[in-house]
């Protein structure tokens, strides 16, 4: 009896109703403003890095799963503005648990998440990210790696809720957009829930105001 | 020191509505702080005098308008002060308002950033939101005021410690403010570094990131190191010291503040110097006969050669050289392996530098805080700024601050001649001569001349002991006029004696008895023959050689074996050629040190030994100080600690020492060794500033810490004194060790009573200088060309050609330029070098530095003559 109940509860439902899965990998679901995917180290519009090598995001980590390094800047060819530069940059994968406290933490939104979280590795050395693996590219793209799978615009969006919270922002960006523009995207636009005053171009402009922008705040 | 105190009346303030007994006179600040208040401040230290720059600790006093700053305030009876009214936090915020107005807060890139006072003052004190938008000064980022100094003028709130420093502490006052208003900057003037040997600590004690140290740039962050308190053992003050670890690299030593020892401060060598531990130079495998080998072919390797030399001429065939830069259990090790199973005296820990083992161990001791309130102080040793850098700051500090004056012996300028109150004006090789004219004239007999005289009264109206400081005057001299010097004064009955012997650990060593003719515990052979042969096994028979005789039997082929343990006697030895001799003739060379050097590079074997933070255990200072020192990185490649590398030699000897652990070698240390006699492992763990030997003698000075015996620090303020916590109440002998009773009987069943020296000197002639020849001085320079220094890249740059001063009137005679080279001959060779004409040095007289790479002044050296004549001539 309560096989046949069972099986017309199925019956009944077939057809019934919209179908809610999609056929993954070839077809994929837009995903939640706030998911956290893998990090990207960016840079600014000049092509520099915007890590400072200040490991500010490594005494954060509640999984101490970043390793950093600074170094310094050499005068005539520098990587990132300022006197010091992040040397050695590692995050763990086998360890972060993606809280985004890196990105709230950063004075200068050089780590942020995207929303990349398809890659599987079979080795530690695949998933330990250097530097290199994790810095955007000259096209101010996420690099993939071959064990990632992802493709087109997926890594479009990284980190703003955070980064609007982070020491150099304000959860609602009222009045201001206090982030500085990246390589490849200019000032990226605020996400879904967050205002933006009209007088702020999100046009990409030149990154020099924001290359200090830590300074401006007063929280010391 | 206490008992001075208590005379005096206290008085009582209320501070934040706590009542609190002071001492008058004692400063606001400090008051609060002793009673758990604290007054933020920037400018003002606690080794410093007060200034009132900074403007930080305003505070309300009732009965005085506005806000006194409570670091130059003195309490006085009845003062009532608030430390938290609403006025006060208002003012302290204006203050912190006004230092950030041109503060560029790059903190994420500063290397105070995480433990910066003036992050930590604004969170706590300070506004919440700025309301400065101008744009703030500018200058350019940092720049280097000396080879080790940086400087980043932006950050600087001009609370005047690093100029104070420079000046009060260190006397080098080589940086100092410059321009006016908000272009107010520290500089140094122009083409003249801040070539200070203490430049280290201003960058501990600045209270921002405006003096950085370019060792440590940008290497860590202060979340990311692990501290432990330790000591530095770069030389034998043994400074209290934090040493931190990153990734298991050292990466910054911090001074802590120990009263007894350094007051919180460390000298550049010693501060920045943990960079040879990591060097890329360093041995990381065992090699046998110049290829890599494993550790038990190494050990068999030196085994088979130790037993075919004893077997074939007996235990004397062998030697050792060294043993004076590991801990005190290693040094013991090797004193049971040497003694107790090869079964030879020929033993030393000094490499012909320093003063006969006797001197040093069989004389009144002196401790260093003795300094303060000494009737006077008699230098009779080499440039304590050069040698023993943070012992000349307190001399200096005893010297102009507490007014103790100053007799000096030496034959040479030294760093200290500037304090020098008494200048006896010794030549070279004649301190015992002019000692013995201070001593008698202090006797009571008509003085010699009027400085002698002038020196016995002021000696004469003061009370305390007279602090003699005894270490090698000279190398180019032998020890034997500091010896005499010591036999004349050390018979007076106010004398107290502090060794200036430098190297490292040399007195953890002759503690140990590494030196001929004793044993462990300042025995001599004879008497704790009876003692050790029950405890080891056998002792030798006869007292054996030093290491001038050792190096003389090596060339004459009385010695098959030389064991040299972190010795480098080609470098060090005063006498270059007879080191050589030795070297090329000894049949075999087994080498224990963590670099290959000149002496070692053809031994037969060479064992990887671990270097200081490598290893713990414990070592003691010049004044007989046992203090922990503290295990932070592991063992470079394969390298083992000197007390293991002993320990399974004896066993491949065929006698098991049954000692695993460096504890367990503290324990029969302090079981067997008289001087030891009550210490205990636990005492010695638990006691704050260490434990002076002999033990027995010093129970009542020992304070225990509070926090047990962890060593781990967990400090905030390193700007600030670091403390390591400690009851200040010294403890009751019974509390210290039950066993200090029992202990001492054994010793007194034995008959082991502690060495004293007889003071019977030799008969010495001075043979005479002359007329055309100078008679050279010659001493140790901070940065030689020793391994500390050439191994540390951030020091390797210090180190200067020696130079040779003479003289202005020689050099008008020789006909030679100052800062021409010329040729300088002894009898025993000649040397190149630059020559000076400098002030202070008497005619007739010239002085070198010793350069501890090889070559220099020690190719100039005969160790057999008691003083070295020289000629110079031009090399136009
Ligand atoms: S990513 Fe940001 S927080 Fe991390 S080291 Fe670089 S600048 Fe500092
Ligand atoms: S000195 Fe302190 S407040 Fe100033 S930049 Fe450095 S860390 Fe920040
Ligand atoms: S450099 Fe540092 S210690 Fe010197 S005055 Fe400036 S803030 Fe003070
Ligand atoms: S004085 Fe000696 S013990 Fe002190 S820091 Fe300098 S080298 Fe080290
Ligand atoms: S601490 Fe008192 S004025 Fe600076």
């Amino acid at each position: 009896m309560g096989l046949a109940k069972g099986f017309g509860v199925t019956l009944r439902q077939m057809g019934k109703k919209k179908r809610v899965t999609v056929p993954y990998p070839e077809e994929k679901r837009a995903k939640p403003q706030r998911l956290h995917g893998r990090h990207v180290l960016n840079r600014y519009e000049d092509g520099m890095e915007k890590c400072i090598g200040c490991e500010l995001c490594a005494g954060v980590c509640p999984a101490k799963c970043i390793y950093v390094r600074g170094g310094d800047n050499p005068p005539d060819n520098p990587v990132s503005p300022g006197e010091r530069f992040g040397f050695t940059y590692e995050i763990n994968y086998l360890r972060c648990i993606h809280c985004d406290l890196c990105v709230e933490a950063c004075p200068t939104q050089a780590i942020t998440e995207t929303k990349l979280f398809e890659f599987s590795f079979a080795n530690r050395q695949d998933a330990i990210y250097t530097k290199n693996e994790l810095l955007v590219g000259d096209d101010g793209r996420a690099k993939r790696m071959p064990w990632e799978y992802w493709r087109g615009d997926e890594d479009d969006h990284t980190s703003a809720w955070m980064r609007a919270t982070s020491s150099s922002g304000r959860s609602d960006y009222e009045g201001r957009v206090n982030w500085s523009g990246e390589l490849g995207f200019g000032v990226r636009a605020p996400e879904d829930g967050q205002t933006v005053d009209s007088n702020i171009a999100l046009a990409p402009t030149h990154a020099t105001e924001s290359h200090n922008g830590h300074n401006a705040k007063a929280d010391h | 020191m206490t008992a001075v105190n208590e005379a005096k009346t206290t008085v009582t303030v209320t501070i934040d509505g706590k009542s609190i007994e002071a001492r008058p006179g004692e400063l606001l600040i400090k008051v609060a702080q002793d009673n758990g208040i604290y007054i933020p401040r920037f400018c003002w230290h606690e080794r410093m005098k007060p200034v009132g720059m900074c403007r930080m600790c305003l505070v309300e006093v009732d009965g005085i308008r506005g806000f006194p700053p409570a670091c130059t305030m003195p309490v006085s009876e009845a003062m009532v002060c608030h430390t938290d009214t609403d006025s006060v936090k208002a003012a302290q915020d204006g203050v912190l308002e006004l230092l950030l107005i041109n503060h560029p807060l790059d903190c994420p890139v500063c290397d105070r950033g995480g433990e910066c006072p003036l992050q930590d003052t604004t969170l706590a004190f300070g506004p919440v939101e700025s309301r400065f938008v101008e744009e703030k000064r500018h200058f350019e980022k940092p720049i280097a005021i000396s080879d080790l100094v940086l400087l980043d003028r932006e950050r600087c709130i001009q609370c005047a410690r690093c100029t104070r420093f420079a000046d009060e502490i260190a006397g080098d006052p080589l940086i100092s403010f410059v321009d006016r208003g908000d272009h107010t900057q520290v500089l140094n003037f122009p083409d003249d570094p801040f070539s200070s040997y203490f430049s280290g600590n201003v960058v501990q004690i600045c209270p921002v990131g405006a003096l950085t140290a370019k060792p440590y740039r940008f290497k860590a962050r202060p979340w990311d190191l692990a501290t432990v308190e330790t000591s530095c053992t770069t030389c034998a003050v043994h400074c209290r010291g934090a040493v931190q670890s990153s990734s298991n690299q050292i990466v910054r030593l911090l001074g802590v503040d120990s009263e007894p020892v350094n007051q919180g401060w460390l000298c550049d060598k010693g501060r920045f110097g943990y960079e040879h531990v990591h060097s890329a130079a360093r041995v990381l495998t065992p090699r046998v006969g110049g290829r890599e080998a494993s550790w038990p072919q190494a050990l068999d390797a030196a085994v088979a050669e130790l037993k075919s030399a004893k077997n074939l001429h007996g235990g004397g065939a062998i030697a050792m050289i060294g043993g004076a830069s590991g801990t005190n259990e290693s040094a013991y090790a090797w004193a049971r392996l040497t003694k107790g199973v090869i079964g030879t005296d020929n033993v030393d820990a000094q490499l012909g530098d320093g003063i006969a083992a006797e001197v040093v161990l069989g004389s009144d001791r002196a401790q260093i805080s003795d300094l303060d309130n000494a009737a006077a102080i008699v230098l009779c040793a080499g440039d304590l700024k050069e040698e023993l850098p943070v012992l000349f700051l307190r001399v200096k500090r005893a010297a102009l601050e507490l007014g103790v004056p100053l007799v000096d012996l030496s034959a040479a300028p030294h760093g200290l001649s500037k304090y020098v109150t008494h200048a006896l004006g010794a030549a070279p090789g004649e301190q015992g001569l002019v000692a013995e004219q201070l001593a008698s004239a202090i006797g009571g007999a008509t003085p010699a001349n009027e400085t002698i005289a002038a020196a016995t009264r002021s000696i004469g109206s003061r009370e305390g002991n007279i602090v003699v400081i005894l270490g090698r005057t000279s190398l180019a001299e032998r020890d034997d006029t500091v010896v005499s010097a010591a036999a004349a004064l050390g018979a007076l009955p106010r004398v107290r004696f502090l060794s200036a012997l430098r190297r490292s650990n040399v007195h953890g060593a002759l503690e140990a008895g590494l030196a001929p003719g004793f044993l462990p515990g300042r025995v001599s052979l004879d008497s704790g023959r009876v003692h050790f042969t029950s405890n080891w096994g056998s002792v030798p028979a006869e007292r054996g050689l030093g290491t001038e005789g050792i190096l003389r039997a090596c060339a004459e082929g009385k010695i098959h074996v030389l064991v040299l343990v972190g010795a480098d006697p080609l470098a060090d030895f005063p006498d270059r050629s007879l080191a050589k001799q030795a070297l090329d003739t000894v049949g075999v060379v087994i080498a224990i040190d963590a670099f290959e050097t000149p002496s070692n590079r053809r031994a037969k074997v060479f064992m990887p030994c671990t270097l200081w933070a490598e290893q713990g255990g414990t070592v003691t200072n010049l004044e007989g100080r046992v203090q922990r020192v503290s295990r932070k990185v592991s063992a470079s490649g394969l390298a083992l600690d000197d007390w293991r590398i002993a320990s399974e030699l004896a066993q491949r000897m065929g006698s098991d020492f049954d000692l695993e652990t460096v504890d367990e070698i503290t324990e029969e240390f302090s079981r067997v060794a008289p001087a030891w006699a009550g210490a205990s492992t636990a005492t010695i763990r638990n006691a704050r500033d260490g434990v002076v030997l002999p033990f027995a003698d010093h129970l009542g000075e020992v304070v225990f810490r509070r926090g047990g015996s962890s060593l781990d620090i967990e400090y905030s303020l390193s700007w600030e004194p670091i403390r390591a916590d400690g009851d200040d109440v010294a403890v009751e002998a019974s509390d210290v060790d039950e066993t200090a009773e029992i202990d001492r009987t054994i010793a007194t069943e034995d008959a082991l009573t502690l060495f004293v020296w007889d003071r019977v000197v030799a008969p010495r002639s001075i043979p005479q200088r002359d007329a055309y020849a100078l008679r050279v001085n010659v001493g140790r320079k901070l940065y030689d060309g020793g391994r500390i220094v050439a191994e540390s890249p951030s020091l390797v740059g210090l180190k200067k050609a020696p130079t040779m001063l003479v003289s202005s009137a020689d050099a008008a005679r020789l006909g030679v330029l100052s800062g021409e080279s010329v040729k300088a001959t002894s009898s025993r060779g000649s040397i190149t070098v630059e020559l000076k004409a400098a002030r202070g040095i008497a005619p007739g007289t010239a002085s070198l530095g010793f350069s501890a790479d090889g070559t220099g002044a020690s190719e100039l050296i005969d160790a057999s003559v008691s003083v070295t004549d020289i000629r110079v001539e031009t090399l136009r």
